[in-house]
Protein backbone atom coordinates (compact mmCIF):
# COMPACT_ATOMS: atom_id res chain seq x y z
CA UNK A 1 0.00 0.00 0.00
CA UNK A 2 2.62 2.46 1.19
CA UNK A 3 4.92 1.49 -1.65
CA UNK A 4 2.18 1.80 -4.24
CA UNK A 5 1.26 5.25 -3.04
CA UNK A 6 4.89 6.28 -3.14
CA UNK A 7 5.24 4.99 -6.64
CA UNK A 8 2.14 6.81 -7.80
CA UNK A 9 3.43 10.00 -6.29
CA UNK A 10 6.95 9.62 -7.66
CA UNK A 11 6.19 8.52 -11.19
CA UNK A 12 3.43 10.56 -12.70
CA UNK A 13 4.36 9.24 -16.13
CA UNK A 14 5.14 5.60 -15.65
CA UNK A 15 6.20 5.00 -19.22
CA UNK A 16 8.83 7.62 -18.88
CA UNK A 17 11.54 5.67 -17.23
CA UNK A 18 14.25 8.23 -16.96
CA UNK A 19 13.51 11.09 -14.67
CA UNK A 20 16.96 12.48 -14.27
CA UNK A 21 20.14 11.47 -16.00
CA UNK A 22 23.25 11.87 -13.96
CA UNK A 23 26.19 12.68 -16.03
CA UNK A 24 29.73 13.31 -15.01
CA UNK A 25 32.10 15.67 -16.66
CA UNK A 26 35.55 14.33 -16.23
CA UNK A 27 37.09 17.77 -16.41
CA UNK A 28 36.85 19.61 -13.16
CA UNK A 29 34.21 22.20 -13.81
CA UNK A 30 32.81 24.56 -11.30
CA UNK A 31 29.91 22.62 -9.85
CA UNK A 32 26.88 23.72 -11.80
CA UNK A 33 23.84 24.83 -9.88
CA UNK A 34 21.71 21.76 -9.24
CA UNK A 35 18.41 20.99 -10.83
CA UNK A 36 15.36 21.79 -8.80
CA UNK A 37 14.94 18.91 -6.36
CA UNK A 38 13.34 16.04 -8.22
CA UNK A 39 11.74 14.34 -5.31
CA UNK A 40 9.65 12.69 -7.96
CA UNK A 41 10.80 10.54 -10.81
CA UNK A 42 13.31 7.79 -11.30
CA UNK A 43 16.99 8.28 -11.89
CA UNK A 44 19.46 6.70 -14.27
CA UNK A 45 23.23 6.91 -13.96
CA UNK A 46 25.63 6.74 -16.90
CA UNK A 47 28.86 6.52 -14.95
CA UNK A 48 30.38 4.14 -12.42
CA UNK A 49 31.05 6.92 -9.93
CA UNK A 50 27.53 8.33 -9.93
CA UNK A 51 26.20 4.74 -9.88
CA UNK A 52 27.72 4.29 -6.47
CA UNK A 53 26.39 7.60 -5.14
CA UNK A 54 22.87 6.66 -6.28
CA UNK A 55 23.04 3.26 -4.58
CA UNK A 56 24.18 4.88 -1.37
CA UNK A 57 21.62 7.67 -1.41
CA UNK A 58 18.40 6.49 -3.02
CA UNK A 59 18.42 2.91 -4.29
CA UNK A 60 14.63 2.85 -4.63
CA UNK A 61 14.71 5.63 -7.22
CA UNK A 62 17.18 3.93 -9.55
CA UNK A 63 15.96 3.40 -13.10
CA UNK A 64 19.31 2.24 -14.42
CA UNK A 65 22.98 1.94 -13.50
CA UNK A 66 25.94 1.04 -15.67
CA UNK A 67 26.91 -2.66 -15.74
CA UNK A 68 30.22 -1.69 -14.12
CA UNK A 69 28.39 -0.93 -10.86
CA UNK A 70 28.00 -4.68 -10.30
CA UNK A 71 31.68 -5.47 -10.70
CA UNK A 72 33.14 -5.99 -7.23
CA UNK A 73 36.60 -5.16 -8.53
CA UNK A 74 35.53 -1.66 -9.53
CA UNK A 75 32.48 -0.80 -7.49
CA UNK A 76 32.35 -0.29 -3.75
CA UNK A 77 28.61 -1.05 -3.74
CA UNK A 78 28.69 -4.04 -6.09
CA UNK A 79 26.83 -6.33 -3.70
CA UNK A 80 24.03 -3.81 -3.25
CA UNK A 81 23.89 -2.97 -6.97
CA UNK A 82 23.45 -6.60 -7.89
CA UNK A 83 19.65 -6.60 -7.80
CA UNK A 84 19.23 -3.08 -9.18
CA UNK A 85 18.44 -2.44 -12.83
CA UNK A 86 21.38 -1.63 -15.08
CA UNK A 87 22.10 -0.92 -18.69
CA UNK A 88 21.86 2.82 -19.26
CA UNK A 89 23.77 2.93 -22.52
CA UNK A 90 21.86 5.57 -24.40
CA UNK A 91 23.94 8.47 -25.53
CA UNK A 92 23.67 11.76 -23.83
CA UNK A 93 22.78 13.54 -27.05
CA UNK A 94 19.75 11.38 -27.56
CA UNK A 95 18.61 12.07 -24.02
CA UNK A 96 19.12 15.77 -24.45
CA UNK A 97 16.94 15.68 -27.54
CA UNK A 98 14.30 14.05 -25.39
CA UNK A 99 14.58 17.12 -23.12
CA UNK A 100 15.30 15.06 -20.06
CA UNK A 101 16.70 17.00 -17.14
CA UNK A 102 20.43 16.37 -16.94
CA UNK A 103 22.59 17.02 -13.91
CA UNK A 104 26.30 17.38 -14.57
CA UNK A 105 28.62 16.66 -11.69
CA UNK A 106 32.28 17.55 -11.48
CA UNK A 107 34.30 14.58 -10.28
CA UNK A 108 35.52 15.19 -6.75
CA UNK A 109 39.30 15.12 -6.26
CA UNK A 110 39.41 15.74 -2.50
CA UNK A 111 37.27 15.34 0.58
CA UNK A 112 35.80 18.87 0.33
CA UNK A 113 34.73 17.96 -3.19
CA UNK A 114 33.19 14.72 -1.95
CA UNK A 115 31.15 16.65 0.61
CA UNK A 116 29.97 19.11 -2.09
CA UNK A 117 29.06 16.34 -4.51
CA UNK A 118 27.21 14.35 -1.86
CA UNK A 119 25.19 17.41 -0.75
CA UNK A 120 24.35 18.41 -4.33
CA UNK A 121 23.17 14.93 -5.23
CA UNK A 122 21.32 14.39 -1.96
CA UNK A 123 19.47 17.69 -2.42
CA UNK A 124 18.64 16.89 -6.04
CA UNK A 125 17.29 13.51 -5.04
CA UNK A 126 15.25 15.03 -2.24
CA UNK A 127 17.11 13.13 0.49
CA UNK A 128 19.37 15.79 2.05
CA UNK A 129 19.38 14.05 5.43
CA UNK A 130 20.89 10.89 3.92
CA UNK A 131 23.62 12.99 2.36
CA UNK A 132 24.43 14.59 5.70
CA UNK A 133 24.50 11.15 7.34
CA UNK A 134 27.00 9.84 4.76
CA UNK A 135 29.17 12.93 5.17
CA UNK A 136 29.04 12.67 8.97
CA UNK A 137 30.10 9.02 8.84
CA UNK A 138 32.94 9.87 6.45
CA UNK A 139 34.13 12.80 8.58
CA UNK A 140 34.00 10.65 11.70
CA UNK A 141 36.16 8.02 10.02
CA UNK A 142 38.63 10.69 8.86
CA UNK A 143 38.85 12.28 12.32
CA UNK A 144 39.55 9.00 14.08
CA UNK A 145 42.37 7.96 11.73
CA UNK A 146 45.61 7.27 13.60
CA UNK A 147 48.46 9.38 12.26
CA UNK A 148 51.90 7.86 11.63
CA UNK A 149 54.50 8.91 14.18
CA UNK A 150 56.99 10.05 11.53
CA UNK A 151 56.50 11.57 8.08
CA UNK A 152 56.07 8.78 5.53
CA UNK A 153 56.78 9.63 1.88
CA UNK A 154 54.37 7.39 -0.01
CA UNK A 155 54.12 6.88 -3.77
CA UNK A 156 50.93 5.67 -5.43
CA UNK A 157 52.11 3.56 -8.38
CA UNK A 158 49.53 2.69 -10.99
CA UNK A 159 49.82 0.49 -14.07
CA UNK A 160 52.02 1.82 -16.91
CA UNK A 161 54.23 3.69 -14.44
CA UNK A 162 51.63 6.35 -13.75
CA UNK A 163 51.64 7.97 -10.32
CA UNK A 164 49.04 9.95 -8.40
CA UNK A 165 50.39 13.49 -8.23
CA UNK A 166 49.17 16.56 -6.36
CA UNK A 167 45.50 17.39 -6.89
CA UNK A 168 44.36 13.81 -7.38
CA UNK A 169 41.98 11.88 -5.17
CA UNK A 170 44.79 9.60 -3.99
CA UNK A 171 46.83 12.67 -3.00
CA UNK A 172 43.93 13.71 -0.75
CA UNK A 173 43.69 10.17 0.62
CA UNK A 174 47.43 10.14 1.39
CA UNK A 175 47.19 13.45 3.23
CA UNK A 176 44.16 12.23 5.18
CA UNK A 177 46.26 9.23 6.22
CA UNK A 178 48.98 11.61 7.42
CA UNK A 179 51.44 10.74 4.66
CA UNK A 180 53.42 12.90 2.26
CA UNK A 181 53.00 12.31 -1.46
CA UNK A 182 56.31 11.41 -3.10
CA UNK A 183 54.91 11.86 -6.62
CA UNK A 184 55.00 14.95 -8.80
CA UNK A 185 52.40 13.38 -11.08
CA UNK A 186 54.85 12.25 -13.75
CA UNK A 187 55.37 8.72 -14.99
CA UNK A 188 58.24 6.86 -13.36
CA UNK A 189 60.34 4.05 -14.77
CA UNK A 190 61.31 1.09 -12.63
CA UNK A 191 64.92 2.28 -12.62
CA UNK A 192 63.97 5.74 -11.41
CA UNK A 193 61.79 4.20 -8.73
CA UNK A 194 64.53 1.88 -7.49
CA UNK A 195 67.20 4.60 -7.52
CA UNK A 196 65.01 7.05 -5.57
CA UNK A 197 62.72 4.82 -3.53
CA UNK A 198 59.80 6.23 -1.51
CA UNK A 199 59.23 5.07 2.11
CA UNK A 200 56.08 3.28 1.07
CA UNK A 201 54.79 2.04 -2.26
CA UNK A 202 51.03 1.94 -2.71
CA UNK A 203 49.81 -0.29 -5.54
CA UNK A 204 46.38 -1.50 -6.63
CA UNK A 205 45.67 -5.03 -5.42
CA UNK A 206 46.35 -7.53 -8.21
CA UNK A 207 43.40 -8.06 -10.57
CA UNK A 208 41.91 -11.49 -11.10
CA UNK A 209 43.38 -11.60 -14.61
CA UNK A 210 46.87 -10.32 -15.37
CA UNK A 211 48.15 -7.79 -17.87
CA UNK A 212 51.72 -6.71 -18.54
CA UNK A 213 50.93 -3.34 -16.95
CA UNK A 214 49.75 -4.87 -13.67
CA UNK A 215 52.40 -7.60 -13.58
CA UNK A 216 55.17 -4.98 -13.71
CA UNK A 217 53.91 -3.59 -10.38
CA UNK A 218 55.19 -6.83 -8.86
CA UNK A 219 58.59 -6.75 -10.56
CA UNK A 220 61.30 -8.37 -8.39
CA UNK A 221 63.27 -5.08 -8.46
CA UNK A 222 60.52 -3.56 -6.27
CA UNK A 223 60.37 -6.50 -3.89
CA UNK A 224 62.45 -4.77 -1.17
CA UNK A 225 60.24 -1.68 -0.98
CA UNK A 226 57.61 -1.64 1.76
CA UNK A 227 54.29 -1.77 -0.03
CA UNK A 228 50.60 -1.59 0.67
CA UNK A 229 47.97 -2.96 -1.72
CA UNK A 230 44.69 -1.14 -1.97
CA UNK A 231 41.65 -2.46 -3.89
CA UNK A 232 40.85 -0.33 -6.97
CA UNK A 233 37.17 -0.41 -5.95
CA UNK A 234 38.13 2.00 -3.15
CA UNK A 235 40.16 4.39 -5.29
CA UNK A 236 38.62 4.60 -8.78
CA UNK A 237 35.78 6.89 -7.69
CA UNK A 238 35.63 9.61 -5.09
CA UNK A 239 32.83 9.14 -2.57
CA UNK A 240 32.12 8.91 1.14
CA UNK A 241 33.88 5.53 0.97
CA UNK A 242 37.16 7.25 0.05
CA UNK A 243 37.71 7.60 3.81
CA UNK A 244 37.94 3.80 3.92
CA UNK A 245 40.92 4.00 1.52
CA UNK A 246 42.70 6.34 3.95
CA UNK A 247 41.80 4.07 6.86
CA UNK A 248 43.25 1.11 5.01
CA UNK A 249 46.57 2.95 4.58
CA UNK A 250 46.91 3.74 8.27
CA UNK A 251 46.25 0.20 9.44
CA UNK B 1 86.11 -12.37 -38.29
CA UNK B 2 83.98 -14.38 -35.86
CA UNK B 3 86.34 -13.26 -33.10
CA UNK B 4 85.75 -9.61 -33.99
CA UNK B 5 82.00 -10.20 -33.89
CA UNK B 6 82.27 -11.85 -30.48
CA UNK B 7 84.37 -8.95 -29.22
CA UNK B 8 81.85 -6.43 -30.60
CA UNK B 9 79.02 -8.29 -28.87
CA UNK B 10 80.90 -8.28 -25.56
CA UNK B 11 81.52 -4.53 -25.80
CA UNK B 12 77.88 -3.85 -26.72
CA UNK B 13 76.65 -5.99 -23.81
CA UNK B 14 78.92 -4.11 -21.42
CA UNK B 15 77.66 -0.74 -22.70
CA UNK B 16 74.07 -2.00 -22.48
CA UNK B 17 74.60 -2.75 -18.78
CA UNK B 18 75.64 0.88 -18.28
CA UNK B 19 72.72 2.53 -20.09
CA UNK B 20 69.48 3.22 -18.28
CA UNK B 21 67.28 6.10 -17.33
CA UNK B 22 68.55 6.24 -13.75
CA UNK B 23 72.27 6.60 -14.47
CA UNK B 24 74.68 6.40 -17.37
CA UNK B 25 77.11 4.32 -15.34
CA UNK B 26 77.25 0.86 -13.83
CA UNK B 27 74.43 1.07 -11.28
CA UNK B 28 74.04 -0.42 -7.81
CA UNK B 29 73.23 -4.06 -7.24
CA UNK B 30 69.45 -4.03 -7.44
CA UNK B 31 69.12 -2.04 -10.67
CA UNK B 32 72.05 -3.94 -12.16
CA UNK B 33 70.85 -7.45 -11.37
CA UNK B 34 67.09 -7.05 -11.59
CA UNK B 35 66.77 -4.60 -14.51
CA UNK B 36 69.95 -4.18 -16.60
CA UNK B 37 71.17 -7.80 -16.59
CA UNK B 38 67.78 -9.31 -17.58
CA UNK B 39 67.35 -6.70 -20.33
CA UNK B 40 70.82 -7.25 -21.78
CA UNK B 41 70.59 -11.05 -21.53
CA UNK B 42 67.15 -11.05 -23.13
CA UNK B 43 68.30 -8.74 -25.94
CA UNK B 44 71.27 -10.99 -26.70
CA UNK B 45 69.21 -14.20 -26.54
CA UNK B 46 66.25 -12.92 -28.59
CA UNK B 47 68.47 -11.18 -31.14
CA UNK B 48 70.70 -14.25 -31.44
CA UNK B 49 67.70 -16.54 -31.93
CA UNK B 50 66.23 -14.25 -34.59
CA UNK B 51 69.52 -13.78 -36.45
CA UNK B 52 70.23 -17.50 -36.57
CA UNK B 53 66.63 -18.35 -37.54
CA UNK B 54 66.82 -15.85 -40.39
CA UNK B 55 70.08 -17.31 -41.69
CA UNK B 56 68.73 -20.87 -41.55
CA UNK B 57 65.38 -19.97 -43.14
CA UNK B 58 67.03 -18.06 -45.99
CA UNK B 59 69.27 -21.06 -46.62
CA UNK B 60 66.66 -23.79 -46.21
CA UNK B 61 64.01 -22.04 -48.30
CA UNK B 62 66.60 -20.58 -50.73
CA UNK B 63 64.84 -17.26 -50.37
CA UNK B 64 66.64 -14.04 -49.40
CA UNK B 65 63.39 -12.58 -48.01
CA UNK B 66 62.83 -15.36 -45.46
CA UNK B 67 62.60 -14.10 -41.87
CA UNK B 68 60.79 -15.54 -38.83
CA UNK B 69 58.77 -12.31 -38.56
CA UNK B 70 57.79 -11.99 -42.24
CA UNK B 71 56.91 -15.68 -42.36
CA UNK B 72 54.54 -15.31 -39.39
CA UNK B 73 56.40 -17.53 -36.89
CA UNK B 74 56.95 -14.81 -34.28
CA UNK B 75 53.36 -13.65 -34.88
CA UNK B 76 51.83 -17.03 -34.08
CA UNK B 77 54.24 -17.39 -31.13
CA UNK B 78 53.00 -14.07 -29.72
CA UNK B 79 49.40 -15.20 -30.21
CA UNK B 80 50.04 -18.40 -28.24
CA UNK B 81 51.74 -16.48 -25.44
CA UNK B 82 48.90 -13.92 -25.29
CA UNK B 83 46.29 -16.64 -24.90
CA UNK B 84 48.32 -18.29 -22.13
CA UNK B 85 49.06 -15.00 -20.35
CA UNK B 86 45.86 -12.95 -20.27
CA UNK B 87 43.55 -15.71 -19.05
CA UNK B 88 45.61 -16.17 -15.95
CA UNK B 89 47.03 -19.63 -16.66
CA UNK B 90 50.60 -18.35 -16.90
CA UNK B 91 50.15 -16.34 -13.67
CA UNK B 92 49.62 -19.51 -11.66
CA UNK B 93 52.22 -21.55 -13.54
CA UNK B 94 54.72 -19.38 -15.48
CA UNK B 95 56.13 -22.07 -17.84
CA UNK B 96 52.70 -22.09 -19.51
CA UNK B 97 53.61 -18.71 -21.04
CA UNK B 98 56.57 -20.29 -22.78
CA UNK B 99 54.55 -23.37 -23.72
CA UNK B 100 51.86 -21.17 -25.29
CA UNK B 101 54.46 -19.26 -27.30
CA UNK B 102 56.18 -22.44 -28.47
CA UNK B 103 52.92 -24.12 -29.47
CA UNK B 104 51.98 -21.00 -31.45
CA UNK B 105 55.40 -20.89 -33.11
CA UNK B 106 55.15 -24.62 -33.88
CA UNK B 107 51.82 -24.12 -35.61
CA UNK B 108 53.24 -21.24 -37.69
CA UNK B 109 56.42 -23.12 -38.61
CA UNK B 110 54.48 -26.32 -39.34
CA UNK B 111 52.19 -24.51 -41.75
CA UNK B 112 55.19 -22.98 -43.45
CA UNK B 113 56.83 -26.38 -43.85
CA UNK B 114 53.74 -27.91 -45.45
CA UNK B 115 53.27 -24.92 -47.74
CA UNK B 116 56.95 -24.82 -48.75
CA UNK B 117 56.76 -28.54 -49.63
CA UNK B 118 53.83 -27.96 -52.00
CA UNK B 119 54.81 -24.65 -53.53
CA UNK B 120 58.54 -24.03 -53.40
CA UNK B 121 58.47 -20.80 -55.43
CA UNK B 122 60.03 -17.95 -53.47
CA UNK B 123 57.49 -15.12 -53.73
CA UNK B 124 54.46 -17.37 -53.05
CA UNK B 125 56.05 -18.63 -49.83
CA UNK B 126 56.62 -15.08 -48.62
CA UNK B 127 53.02 -14.21 -49.51
CA UNK B 128 51.80 -17.22 -47.52
CA UNK B 129 53.90 -15.96 -44.62
CA UNK B 130 52.34 -12.52 -44.94
CA UNK B 131 48.92 -14.16 -44.76
CA UNK B 132 49.90 -16.12 -41.64
CA UNK B 133 51.23 -12.91 -40.06
CA UNK B 134 47.99 -11.08 -40.86
CA UNK B 135 45.85 -13.85 -39.39
CA UNK B 136 48.05 -14.03 -36.29
CA UNK B 137 47.87 -10.25 -35.81
CA UNK B 138 44.08 -10.26 -36.25
CA UNK B 139 43.62 -13.13 -33.78
CA UNK B 140 46.01 -11.41 -31.38
CA UNK B 141 43.90 -8.25 -31.49
CA UNK B 142 40.78 -10.36 -30.99
CA UNK B 143 42.31 -12.21 -28.04
CA UNK B 144 43.36 -8.93 -26.42
CA UNK B 145 39.90 -7.44 -27.00
CA UNK B 146 38.25 -10.42 -25.33
CA UNK B 147 40.82 -10.63 -22.53
CA UNK B 148 39.29 -10.06 -19.09
CA UNK B 149 41.86 -7.44 -18.02
CA UNK B 150 40.95 -3.87 -19.10
CA UNK B 151 44.61 -3.01 -19.86
CA UNK B 152 45.04 -5.92 -22.27
CA UNK B 153 44.11 -4.13 -25.50
CA UNK B 154 46.49 -1.23 -24.84
CA UNK B 155 49.30 -3.78 -24.73
CA UNK B 156 48.84 -4.75 -28.38
CA UNK B 157 51.83 -2.56 -29.33
CA UNK B 158 54.07 -4.68 -27.10
CA UNK B 159 53.00 -7.94 -28.76
CA UNK B 160 53.06 -6.58 -32.33
CA UNK B 161 56.21 -4.46 -32.04
CA UNK B 162 58.06 -6.18 -29.22
CA UNK B 163 60.04 -4.79 -26.32
CA UNK B 164 62.76 -5.73 -23.86
CA UNK B 165 61.92 -3.36 -20.99
CA UNK B 166 61.22 -4.46 -17.41
CA UNK B 167 61.15 -8.21 -18.05
CA UNK B 168 61.96 -10.01 -14.81
CA UNK B 169 64.97 -12.31 -14.65
CA UNK B 170 62.84 -15.44 -14.23
CA UNK B 171 61.25 -14.81 -17.65
CA UNK B 172 64.71 -14.63 -19.20
CA UNK B 173 65.62 -17.89 -17.46
CA UNK B 174 62.44 -19.43 -18.88
CA UNK B 175 63.33 -18.33 -22.42
CA UNK B 176 67.00 -19.19 -22.39
CA UNK B 177 66.79 -23.03 -22.53
CA UNK B 178 64.34 -22.97 -25.45
CA UNK B 179 66.40 -20.47 -27.45
CA UNK B 180 69.66 -22.31 -26.73
CA UNK B 181 68.14 -25.68 -27.66
CA UNK B 182 66.68 -24.23 -30.87
CA UNK B 183 70.02 -22.59 -31.60
CA UNK B 184 71.88 -25.88 -31.15
CA UNK B 185 69.50 -27.60 -33.57
CA UNK B 186 69.90 -24.83 -36.14
CA UNK B 187 73.69 -24.68 -35.86
CA UNK B 188 73.91 -28.40 -36.64
CA UNK B 189 72.19 -27.88 -40.00
CA UNK B 190 75.13 -26.19 -41.77
CA UNK B 191 76.26 -29.04 -44.09
CA UNK B 192 72.65 -29.89 -44.97
CA UNK B 193 71.91 -26.26 -45.88
CA UNK B 194 75.07 -26.04 -47.99
CA UNK B 195 73.92 -29.08 -49.98
CA UNK B 196 70.38 -27.71 -50.22
CA UNK B 197 71.68 -24.51 -51.81
CA UNK B 198 72.48 -26.63 -54.89
CA UNK B 199 68.82 -27.67 -55.15
CA UNK B 200 66.82 -30.44 -53.46
CA UNK B 201 67.61 -33.04 -56.14
CA UNK B 202 71.35 -32.49 -55.93
CA UNK B 203 71.19 -32.47 -52.11
CA UNK B 204 69.40 -35.81 -52.16
CA UNK B 205 71.96 -37.25 -54.54
CA UNK B 206 74.67 -36.11 -52.11
CA UNK B 207 72.97 -38.18 -49.40
CA UNK B 208 71.49 -35.26 -47.45
CA UNK B 209 68.18 -36.12 -45.72
CA UNK B 210 66.30 -33.15 -47.19
CA UNK B 211 62.95 -33.63 -45.47
CA UNK B 212 64.60 -34.15 -42.11
CA UNK B 213 66.76 -31.06 -42.58
CA UNK B 214 63.72 -28.92 -43.41
CA UNK B 215 61.78 -30.30 -40.43
CA UNK B 216 64.66 -29.62 -38.07
CA UNK B 217 64.93 -26.09 -39.52
CA UNK B 218 61.24 -25.51 -38.75
CA UNK B 219 61.55 -26.98 -35.25
CA UNK B 220 64.71 -25.03 -34.45
CA UNK B 221 63.17 -21.78 -35.72
CA UNK B 222 60.02 -22.35 -33.68
CA UNK B 223 62.19 -22.76 -30.57
CA UNK B 224 64.79 -20.07 -31.22
CA UNK B 225 62.47 -17.35 -32.58
CA UNK B 226 59.22 -18.45 -30.89
CA UNK B 227 60.56 -18.57 -27.33
CA UNK B 228 61.85 -15.03 -27.71
CA UNK B 229 58.52 -13.77 -29.05
CA UNK B 230 56.68 -15.30 -26.07
CA UNK B 231 58.60 -13.00 -23.72
CA UNK B 232 59.61 -10.02 -25.86
CA UNK B 233 56.86 -9.84 -28.50
CA UNK B 234 57.41 -9.88 -32.26
CA UNK B 235 60.62 -7.98 -32.90
CA UNK B 236 60.84 -7.80 -36.67
CA UNK B 237 63.52 -7.66 -39.35
CA UNK B 238 66.53 -8.81 -37.30
CA UNK B 239 66.34 -12.24 -38.97
CA UNK B 240 65.96 -10.64 -42.40
CA UNK B 241 68.83 -8.19 -42.14
CA UNK B 242 71.49 -10.28 -40.37
CA UNK B 243 72.30 -12.76 -43.21
CA UNK B 244 72.50 -9.92 -45.74
CA UNK B 245 74.89 -7.98 -43.53
CA UNK B 246 77.09 -11.06 -43.08
CA UNK B 247 77.29 -12.29 -46.70
CA UNK B 248 79.89 -9.72 -47.85
CA UNK B 249 82.26 -11.05 -45.16
CA UNK B 250 81.35 -14.72 -44.91
CA UNK B 251 80.30 -15.54 -48.47
CA UNK B 252 77.10 -16.91 -49.95
CA UNK B 253 77.38 -20.41 -48.46
CA UNK B 254 74.55 -20.74 -45.86
CA UNK B 255 76.62 -22.99 -43.60
CA UNK B 256 79.35 -20.35 -43.33
CA UNK B 257 76.83 -17.77 -42.04
CA UNK B 258 75.45 -19.92 -39.23
CA UNK B 259 78.13 -19.46 -36.53
CA UNK B 260 78.21 -15.69 -37.10
CA UNK B 261 74.45 -15.12 -37.40
CA UNK B 262 73.55 -15.42 -33.66
CA UNK B 263 76.41 -13.08 -32.72
CA UNK B 264 75.37 -10.52 -35.33
CA UNK B 265 71.68 -10.82 -34.39
CA UNK B 266 72.45 -10.30 -30.71
CA UNK B 267 74.71 -7.31 -31.49
CA UNK B 268 72.07 -5.76 -33.75
CA UNK B 269 69.21 -6.08 -31.25
CA UNK B 270 71.34 -4.83 -28.35
CA UNK B 271 72.33 -1.79 -30.44
CA UNK B 272 68.70 -1.09 -31.38
CA UNK B 273 67.62 -1.45 -27.74
CA UNK B 274 70.32 0.95 -26.56
CA UNK B 275 69.31 3.54 -29.17
CA UNK B 276 65.70 3.18 -28.01
CA UNK B 277 66.71 3.68 -24.37
CA UNK B 278 68.77 6.75 -25.25
CA UNK B 279 65.97 8.25 -27.37
CA UNK B 280 64.08 9.91 -24.46
CA UNK B 281 67.32 11.62 -23.36
CA UNK B 282 67.85 13.17 -26.79
CA UNK B 283 64.34 13.57 -28.17
CA UNK B 284 61.27 15.05 -26.47
CA UNK B 285 59.71 11.67 -25.65
CA UNK B 286 57.97 10.85 -22.37
CA UNK B 287 58.98 7.18 -22.54
CA UNK B 288 61.24 4.90 -24.54
CA UNK B 289 59.51 3.54 -27.68
CA UNK B 290 59.29 -0.26 -28.15
CA UNK B 291 62.48 -1.62 -29.69
CA UNK B 292 60.49 -3.25 -32.51
CA UNK B 293 59.57 0.23 -33.77
CA UNK B 294 63.22 0.96 -34.45
CA UNK B 295 64.04 -2.45 -35.98
CA UNK B 296 61.04 -2.07 -38.31
CA UNK B 297 61.93 1.50 -39.26
CA UNK B 298 65.47 0.44 -40.14
CA UNK B 299 64.65 -3.03 -41.46
CA UNK B 300 61.70 -2.33 -43.73
CA UNK B 301 63.68 -0.13 -46.18
CA UNK B 302 66.22 -2.95 -46.26
CA UNK B 303 63.42 -5.30 -47.34
CA UNK B 304 62.57 -2.92 -50.20
CA UNK B 305 66.20 -2.88 -51.35
CA UNK B 306 66.43 -6.70 -51.32
CA UNK B 307 63.09 -7.02 -53.12
CA UNK B 308 64.28 -4.61 -55.84
CA UNK B 309 67.50 -6.56 -56.26
CA UNK B 310 65.43 -9.77 -56.64
CA UNK B 311 63.16 -8.29 -59.32
CA UNK B 312 63.97 -9.65 -62.82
Amino acid sequence: MERGAEKARYSPQRHRVLGVILCVLCVSLVALPGLPAVAAGRVASLNLCTDQMLVLLAPEKIAALTPLSRDPALSFVASRAEHLPYGAQTTLTLLQQERLPILRIALAQDFAGIRRMTRLLAATLGVPERGEALIAAMDHELETLPHPSHAVRALVLEPRGLTAGPGTLMDAVLRAAGMANASDGRRVSLEALVSQPPDLLIVPSPPAYPSLATVVLRHPALANLPRRSIPPALTICAGPFSAAAAAMLTR
Amino acid sequence: MIRWLALLLTVLAAVSLCIGDATLAPPDGLIFWQLRVPRTLLGALVGGGLGLSGAVLQGALRNPLADPGLLGITGTAGLGAVIAFYWGVAATFPPVLMAGGLVGAGVGAGFLLVFAGRSPSGPSLILAGVAVSAIAAALLALALTLAPNPFALTEITFWLMGGLADRPLWQVMLTAPAILLGGAILLSLGPGLDALSLGEETARSLGVPVTRTLRLAALGTALAAGAGAAVAGSIGFIGLVVPHLLRPWFGERPGALLPAAPLAGAALLLTADMLVRLAPMVLPLSAAPPVGVLTALLGAPFLVVIARRMAP
